[in-house]
């Protein structure tokens, strides 16, 4: 086996007869994640399956009933909250998630250049993400409160009456844009740091190389910096995605679903139904629609980032 | 890099003051909220300045009971199931993405599966979860929070991981490899150093998301163990919400990010070890 | 800055660690500092049974001051020779996490708190245990609750099922109507309320009247109100129109009509023309409520009551003695209470409250120390009642025959006067009580309902149609959940309605 280089770019160096591979070493390496891993999430895995065949409502004192796929044809079919849901996340994930990247990877660029202070900027700037998000709902609950909220009287302050806030939670034509709001306050900074991070990374004389070649800023942000960072971007972005399927406690702090369900998570709905319903067969059946749909999302993004990758030259 | 004109620089100035008026407003509020007391959370118009900085809210919620609600006891258990999954997850995870990484090993697949196993609804694995550790009798210990959490934990270790690892150019693993050290002496001495940021980032990320953590702490403990996540909801009741209290927990909960975030902050530094090992 | 992060980081770990060296095992308790015992009123006799051999009794409950009686009386379980572990759960966890812990037969628990809600999902799993045997225990002073003292509607639909007991009320709570009763006894405002709709102004005996009144109420900021020139808007009312409760406040409306939930079998009731009208009414009536209703909770109903926004409310029972506090209201002494509007049937106004959440308490089936368990339910829910509904302390409220006899003892109301015209408006509310839906299933109907009368709410759909969808979905439920068995379990339902006098 031998070392690639993470362009694919053709391997130059001769394979060295003199150095002991050891094949089993790449193996060893992972065989304690995936022990640990594969321990864990096995029997949850197979256990969800099975419920999803079931018919078993823990509220009654039946036992499971065998139902074949009629969980699923509810789910795909009969269940317009589900859709509802799923359209709700969809927002967040679309909008939300665009947004924290965009703004998490401005943000970083510009604590790059930093040359004092980057060390407190960035660690102020993170503690958005270090506040759990039960206690972040709370705090969002006070301050986007219409009536005594500080963020509705400095917008009427600020703007000499002019501009009267909305109610934010209340108001179902903006409630969903607040849980987002606050989403976005919660998370860009992590994708800062992990921006951040890949341009400590990235070999600095390839930056240089750009420059010197007479790369404007622009230029070389678009051409040389970018897809270098693509890789750890995506990464990120991918690991926003998953978590905004399970966006729970905002949502349940804030709003409660509501006004109407018009903030209605796919994470909320089906908490609902597991644990306030306890119908496990068909709470099995949304989680595993729910997976197939978070995996095609992701092989999208990894198949995209591939292809990027390939093109980018070093 | 050296675009440094005075422009420029107001630029960037700019930008993070707004973003620190942007990120910091909230957390603000929150710190002034932890001295407030009852009328003064829902007021008009807003109390920007309570009337007392008295540390009452911060001893009603820290002390531990009878005085107060145990917060105390919350940032215990807390530290200790957040610092315990971070720790297994890195351990575990950073040679499995070097792995990945570099190898390839068991195909795209497994790597793969290994990030799908992040994306399972953690409702569905609750259930499953608890009568495994029931029956383990590991329900109410530290233990059972620090596993269910690596579940969470160790995929995004490894696959941020790989990122960072695929970004690094082989040829100085490749040169130590040629001069005589093993794959895992090339990972151990070359490669994990290189990626110092992204293991900042990623430990302090995996220590912040078990420390908010909050569906798998709420069933699989009963008394014994309470994180700060559940000390929060305690503080409200149906009848009524301790702003204050709540402020406060939330005050103290950031106070460990913070303090591990500023120690890790040297290891944030690029060529750091780059021009080291060239040389 | 390095050494100083890790020396501090160093610093604060041991400091946690040194301080909480002693929690270990030792038992959590709830606590409220500065919170002493309310005095012992001695009004209800009881006795200490024979002391157990040092038995552990672990308590789970809803987190905050509802577990506060514990706290209260902790010297009196080591004389009977029990030693108490409180489990706290969150206030919204409590369903999931006691059900979790029944359905793995995991034994934690063995006296439990719950909302009277579960009592049908609960019992007919069979993870109570029945208490009558344990309340004809001798001697009487030890054992017996003394039920025949609690109100009907707590007694028989939330502590029974299927004719047996298996739990104890803690806490009643019902719905009542406060309301700023200067604003009504202003002699500018009457005028004006009478010129305009020709009648007397008076608070609201009927739901209808309550849109009038609360139209007449709603002012702009710059207007007049009794006298006064307005720095803010001022709204006639206000509801809990949040997604989670909402449903109840439609409920308020709709219970005087007589209807229930279902019929015989088991057919939705719950898109009669009463009905619908009775939620059209509910959207109607938050064109006089603040604009950000529809994001109301508990806080915040309450909250724009004692912080003068809004003329009248209708919400639980124990907003009055937070009213009476200075600290919380500043509309101290000028509220008014009264009975939940009802409805015009016949030619007379029939009122009934809902009476929604409260709590009791239980022992578990699988409890390995039912005894002891059952006398520490006993003793909180009846033996040291008085002193726990009368405090502001807890959040428990009046559930008994009793709890009205001592106005003494609510020491929040300035005088005893007040305290005693509070608890006959309690009292009065809580004679026809509306109860929730408490056969299994309860949460997956109840959120049903909530789910399209906050849709109505909001404007998504129509009264009629949502309540249509209501009824749907209720099929749907009661279809997956066992036709038959849901019917049987209803009529469980009906016949303590009629016990309790609901039906005829």
């Amino acid at each position: 086996m031998a070392l690639r280089l993470g362009r694919e770019a053709a391997g130059a160096r001769p394979r060295a007869e003199t150095v002991r591979w050891s094949r089993r070493t790449p193996v060893l390496m992972i065989l304690p994640a995936v022990v640990v891993l594969a321990a864990i999430t096995l029997f949850p895995l197979l256990f969800t399956l099975r419920l999803t065949v079931l018919s078993w409502e823990l509220t009654t004192g039946f036992p499971p009933q065998f139902i074949g796929v009629q969980n699923f044809v509810r789910v795909l079919t009969q269940d317009p909250r589900f859709w509802n849901a799923m359209a709700n996340t969809g927002v967040l994930v679309a909008v939300g998630v665009g947004l924290q990247a965009v703004i998490g990877t401005g943000l970083a660029l510009e604590l790059n250049r930093l040359r004092r202070g980057r060390a407190l900027v960035l660690s102020l700037l993170l503690i958005p993400v270090m506040i759990a998000p039960v206690i972040a709902g709370f705090q969002f609950r006070m301050i986007l409160n219409d009536q005594y909220g500080p963020l509705n009287y400095l917008l009427d302050a600020l703007t000499f009456g002019r501009v009267r806030g909305f109610a934010w939670l209340a108001d179902p034509r903006v409630a969903l844009g607040a849980v987002m709001a606050t989403d976005v306050w919660q998370w860009a900074p992590f994708m800062t740091l992990v921006v951040l991070a890949g341009l400590q990374s990235l070999p600095g004389e390839l930056l240089e190389a750009a420059e010197v070649d007479g790369a404007t800023g622009l230029q070389a942000l678009r051409r040389v910096t970018l897809p270098l960072l693509l890789p750890v971007i995506v990464i990120g972005v991918l690991v926003r995605v998953m978590d905004t399927f399970k966006l729970f406690d905002i949502v349940y702090q804030l709003t409660g679903g509501g006004p109407g369900n018009v903030t209605e998570t796919i994470a909320y709905y089906t908490y609902l139904q597991g644990f306030k319903f306890f119908s496990l067969g068909y709470t099995a059946a949304m989680s595993f629609v729910q997976l197939v749909v978070i995996t095609i999302v992701a092989q999208v993004f990894l198949h995209y980032q591939k292809r990027v990758r390939g093109g980018a030259v070093a | 890099m050296r675009r440094r004109s005075p422009a420029r620089r107001l630029v960037t100035g700019l930008v993070l003051l707004a973003a620190l008026v942007f990120f910091l407003f909230p957390v603000l509020w929150m710190v002034l909220t932890s001295f407030k007391s009852n009328p003064e959370f829902f007021a008009y118009p807003p109390v920007f300045i309570p009337k007392s900085f008295a540390l009452t809210n911060y001893l009603n919620a820290m002390r531990l009971p009878p005085d107060g609600r145990g917060g105390l006891q919350g940032v215990r258990d807390s530290l200790i199931v957040s610092t315990g999954s971070m720790v297994i997850s890195l351990l575990a995870g950073a040679p499995a993405a070097y792995s990945f990484a570099r190898f390839r090993t068991g195909g795209e697949n497994l790597s793969f599966w290994v990030l799908s196993t992040r994306m399972f609804p953690p409702v569905a694995s609750a259930l499953p979860l608890f009568l495994v550790f029931k029956s383990l009798h590991l329900l109410d210990t530290h233990w059972a929070l620090i596993v269910a959490n690596t579940i969470f934990n160790l995929p995004f270790v490894i696959w941020l991981l790989k990122g960072f690892f695929e970004d690094l150019p082989a040829e100085l693993e490749e040169a130590a490899v040629i001069d005589g050290t093993t794959i895992f002496g090339a990972f151990r001495r070359v490669a994990l150093p290189l990626v110092a940021p992204g293991l900042v980032a990623t430990a302090l990320f995996c220590f912040i998301f078990t420390w908010n953590e909050f569906m798998f702490a709420l069933l699989l403990t009963r008394s014994d163990v309470r994180t700060l996540t559940i000390i929060v909801p305690s503080l409200v009741g149906g009848h009524e919400i301790l702003w204050g209290q709540v402020a406060a927990v939330g005050v103290v909960a950031i106070i460990p990010n913070i303090l591990l975030a500023l120690l890790l902050q040297r290891f944030l530094v690029r060529g750091l070890t780059l021009g080291a090992v060239k040389g | 800055m390095r050494w100083n992060a890790r020396a501090l980081c160093a610093v604060v770990a041991a400091l946690v660690l040194a301080l909480t060296a002693g929690t270990g095992s030792a038992p959590t308790g709830p606590a409220a500092a500065a919170m002493q015992a309310p005095k012992e009123q001695h009004a209800i006799t009881w006795e200490y049974p024979p002391k157990f051999s040092n038995v552990t009794v672990n308590v789970v409950g809803d987190a905050g001051h509802n577990l506060a009686p514990y706290e209260f009386w902790r010297d009196h379980f080591p004389k009977a020779g029990i030693t108490i572990k409180i489990i706290e759960v969150p206030f919204e966890g409590v369903y999931e996490k006691e059900k979790t812990e029944f359905v793995a037969g995991s034994g934690a628990f063995d006296v439990v708190t719950f909302y009277p809600a579960y009592i049908g999902d609960f019992a007919s799993n069979g993870y109570l245990e029945p208490l009558d045997e344990y309340m004809k225990k001798q001697p009487d002073g030890v054992w017996n609750p003394h039920q025949e003292d609690v109100l009907p509607p707590f007694r028989e639909l939330y502590n029974k099922w299927a004719g047996k007991t298996y739990a104890l009320t803690i806490d009643g709570d019902a719905h009542m109507m406060i309301y700023r009763k200067d604003l009504f006894a202003n002699p500018a405002e009457q005028a004006a309320f009478k010129a305009r709709y020709g009648r007397a102004l008076a608070p609201p005996q009927t739901w209808d009247d309550w849109l009038r009144v609360g139209a007449f109420f709603t002012r702009k900021k710059g207007q007049q109100l009794a006298g006064q020139t307005l720095d803010r808007d001022f709204y006639g009312s206000a509801e809990f129109a949040k997604r989670g409760f909402s449903f109840a406040w439609f409920v308020d409306r709709w219970a005087a009509s007589g209807e229930l939930y279902f019929d015989d079998t088991m057919k939705p009731q719950i898109n009669t023309p009463a009905a619908v009208a009775a939620l059209q009414n509910f959207v109607d009536s938050l064109k006089n409520a603040p604009p950000d209703v529809r994001g109301y909770g508990y806080d915040e109903l309450r909250d724009a009551l004692l912080n003068g926004n809004v003329a009248m409310v209708v919400q639980w029972t124990d907003v009055p003695k937070k009213g009476a506090d200075p600290s919380q209201s500043k509309v101290v002494g000028r509220l008014g209470y009264g009975r939940v509007p009802g409805l015009v049937i016949g030619g007379k106004v029939v009122h009934r409250a809902m009476m929604p959440v409260g709590r009791v308490v239980a022992v578990a089936a699988s409890s390995k120390n039912k005894l002891a368990a059952y006398w520490v339910a006993k003793h909180i829910a009846y033996d040291m009642s008085l002193e726990d509904v009368s405090t502001a302390f807890t959040g428990l409220d009046v559930n008994r025959g009793v709890h009205f006899k001592h106005p003494e003892a609510y020491s929040d109301f300035k005088t005893t006067a007040e305290a005693a015209s509070y608890l006959d408006r309690v009292k009065e509310a809580l004679a026809d009580g509306y109860p929730e839906i408490f056969i299994p299933g309860a949460a997956q109907y109840e959120d049903a309902l909530d789910l399209h009368v906050n849709k109505a709410l909001a404007g998504q759909e129509t009264p009629k149609q949502a309540l249509d969808a209501v009824a749907k979905e209720w099929t749907a439920i009661t279809d997956r959940l066992g036709r038959q068995k849901q019917i049987e379990l209803w009529h469980q339902a009906l016949n303590s309605y009629k016990i309790a006098g609901l039906v005829k």
